[in-house]
């Protein structure tokens, strides 16, 4: 181990960077402050806390409330981060339609079982036998958890900005669509990885209906640093969403660092793929990373980040 | 203390098969299905809702951490010199299900009066097949025998137990379909865990802060609110229903007034929550106690704290 750290010192101040600080996981590089959190899924009280704040009645079963990303720029101030509040926002906003399991058919089946039951009891005047009829409200929300969320972005008022007497609210950042792409054949060269973290953000199985998770990953090199922020569905026998966001920034002399954005959202339901004859059982989709490639592109574009002043 | 009915020339063997199972080594195929018949015999004259007697320790989703199962006997004490009643979900997710299923199951066959354990929505062919069981018996044995033989198995474990008559438990929760006990006792049990119907309910379903029957939005599963604990737990002179198989961070969670309590057995679900287990301490007088416990210490299992960097693009 302490070699491994050693090595890990040397790496670094090769490529002019410094860990943060004892108790912080994270580096500074290239005017860059890195830095992940992974801690618990939020207790008891702020889980009922979240689900007012969202206005909500459900919440994903894991939520990483106090987990997190901030990739900080100090010279000017680009503060992009990744939190599970504003994805849960996005979750809220977009609120898709839910979508059925297989079982609701049979569910539905046995609602009107039940009723027809009741009815046919209370016509031949015979009400008293009559099993109670229950109310039942099927309830509405998205429980995929589907999020369009693709990272938050600020201006954060570092100490540089303030020396320059640019005000809070005076700039913002926005990201515009360009024809600029990610280098990926940059990205597949093994530089040395200086940080890499994974961090969950939220995670739900469906009641064993499946999953939807909300993970982001970082890795820094000498060059660059390269993150992906996956939301992953599956919900067995219907269908697969994987929206990926990836979000790169070369190292460069300039002042305001160059940020590209890639987001390739995927869609498949679990019948489309039987039709093209690929496996249509669940235990065949476990992975994203091996499977992605099935799944159409239903969205895919590249923006870069401009600060507007 | 009682004798359990077990003949006594077959217990050397099994304790045997604790110890080794105590130290997370499973058992060979031939052993397991032997095990298994025998436990078979026992459950197959256990009711749908087993009668249990205080004292007893009621656990809740174990998910194949061995390791914690472990640490929740250094905790709540060796069975049999404590009692135990296990609400489901034995298997899936956890690196260890085969270790931990084997383990109650051998307990079960050597304690039958001392440990009660009942089926989890996990305990099923299907569930098994998507989220880990099925893989690890692959793994660990080469071929899906062992799968088969504990699956055939869980198609007799008991739904529900009856705590002195008043702390009603099972694993996921009530049904529109069951009015009282009686409803429940009068079903046959010894089947794949159906898509739908009473069976299907008190393996899946989750009580509810709204009122009423709830239907979730997947279009199948049912929510209970507290009207309906109510109404259920005076029909039938209970209690409480103790009941597992959500998370919830601090191992336990009342609701419903009291009426209903979620109990959960896995620290550090999946290696990531951080979650704290617990287990309740149903004493002589029927007074209640939630002990919580953290994760045992690891040995061998994928530190996940440190991840492994990987180029992914």
């Amino acid at each position: 181990m302490a070699n491994e750290s050693e090595e890990e010192a040397i790496a670094l101040k090769a490529a002019g960077a410094e860990p943060l600080p004892e108790g912080r996981t994270g580096l500074r590089i290239n005017g860059w402050e890195i830095e992940s959190r992974n801690k618990p899924i939020l207790n008891s009280l702020r889980y009922e806390q979240w689900e007012q704040k969202l206005k909500t009645t459900h919440l994903p079963e894991m939520v990483f409330g106090d987990s997190d990303l901030v990739l900080l720029h100090n010279s000017s101030g680009i503060k992009i981060h990744f939190n599970t509040f504003d994805a849960l926002t996005g979750w809220k906003q977009e609120a898709l339609p839910p979508v059925e399991v297989p079982a609701a058919a049979q569910w539905k089946f046995r609602r009107c079982s039940v009723i027809r039951i009741t009815l046919t009891i209370l016509e031949s005047g015979l009400a008293f036998l009559a099993v109670k009829p229950f109310q039942q409200v099927i309830l509405d929300y998205d429980y995929t958890f589907t999020t369009p969320y693709r990272g938050s972005e600020t201006m954060e008022m570092t100490s540089k900005l303030k020396a320059e007497n640019i005000t809070e609210g005076s700039c913002s950042l926005q990201w515009e669509d360009c024809m600029e792409k990610i280098d990926v054949v940059a990205l597949a060269s093994k530089e040395p990885i200086l940080f890499y973290d994974e961090v969950v953000l939220y995670e739900d199985e469906l009641s064993d209906n499946g999953v939807s998770l909300l993970t982001v990953k970082v890795r820094v090199m000498p060059s660059c640093w390269f993150l992906l922020l996956r939301f992953w569905l599956r919900v067995d026998g219907v269908l697969m969403r994987l929206r990926d966001t990836r979000v790169h920034c070369a190292f460069e002399k300039d002042e305001n660092p160059v940020v590209l954005r890639d987001s390739c959202w995927r869609e498949a339901t679990f019948q489309s793929l039987a039709a093209k004859g690929l496996p249509s059982d669940s235990a065949a989709y476990s992975d994203p990373n091996l499977i992605s490639k099935r799944l159409p592109v239903v969205m895919h574009k590249t923006q870069k980040l401009k600060i507007l002043r | 203390m009682n004798v359990d009915p077990i003949q006594s020339n077959s217990n050397g063997h099994i304790d045997e098969q604790i110890t080794q199972l105590m130290q997370c080594r499973p058992l060979s195929e031939q052993e397991v299905r032997a095990l298994c018949d025998k436990a078979k015999e026992i459950l197959m004259e256990e009711s749908n809702v087993q009668p249990v007697k205080s004292p007893v320790t009621i656990c809740g989703d174990i998910h194949g951490q061995f390791h914690d199962l472990a640490e929740l006997f250094r905790i709540g004490g060796k069975c049999p010199d404590t009692n135990y009643l296990f609400m489901g979900d034995y298997v899936d997710r956890g690196y260890y299900s085969v270790e931990t299923v084997t383990l109650l199951v051998a307990l079960k066959v050597r304690y039958s009066q001392r440990i009660t354990i009942l089926r989890g929505n996990h305990e099923s062919r299907q569930i098994t097949q998507v989220y880990g069981f099925y893989d690890e018996c692959l793994r660990k044995y080469g071929n899906a025998n062992v799968w088969k033989t504990f699956t055939d198995l869980f198609d007799y474990f008991p739904l529900t137990a009856l705590v002195e008559s008043e702390i009603f438990c099972l694993h996921g929760g009530l049904s529109p379909s069951i009015e009282t006990l009686d409803n429940i006792r009068n079903f046959d049990r010894v089947q794949e865990v159906p898509h739908e119907g009473p069976m299907c309910d008190l393996l899946w379903s989750d009580p509810d802060d709204r009122c009423g029957w709830g239907i979730s939005p997947r279009g199948a599963g049912y929510t209970f609110g507290q009207d309906i604990s109510e109404q259920f737990n005076h029909t039938n002179n209970l209690k409480l229903i103790a009941r597992a198989h959500q998370l919830v961070m601090e191992g336990f969670n009342w609701g419903h007034e009291q009426k209903v309590v979620t109990i959960f057995s896995a620290p550090n679900y999946c290696y990531r929550c951080g979650n704290m287990a617990s287990i309740l301490e149903v004493d002589d007088c029927k007074g209640h106690t939630f002990i919580q416990f953290e994760p045992a210490p690891r040995r061998g299992e994928p530190d996940v704290t440190r991840r492994t960097p990987d180029y992914f693009l």
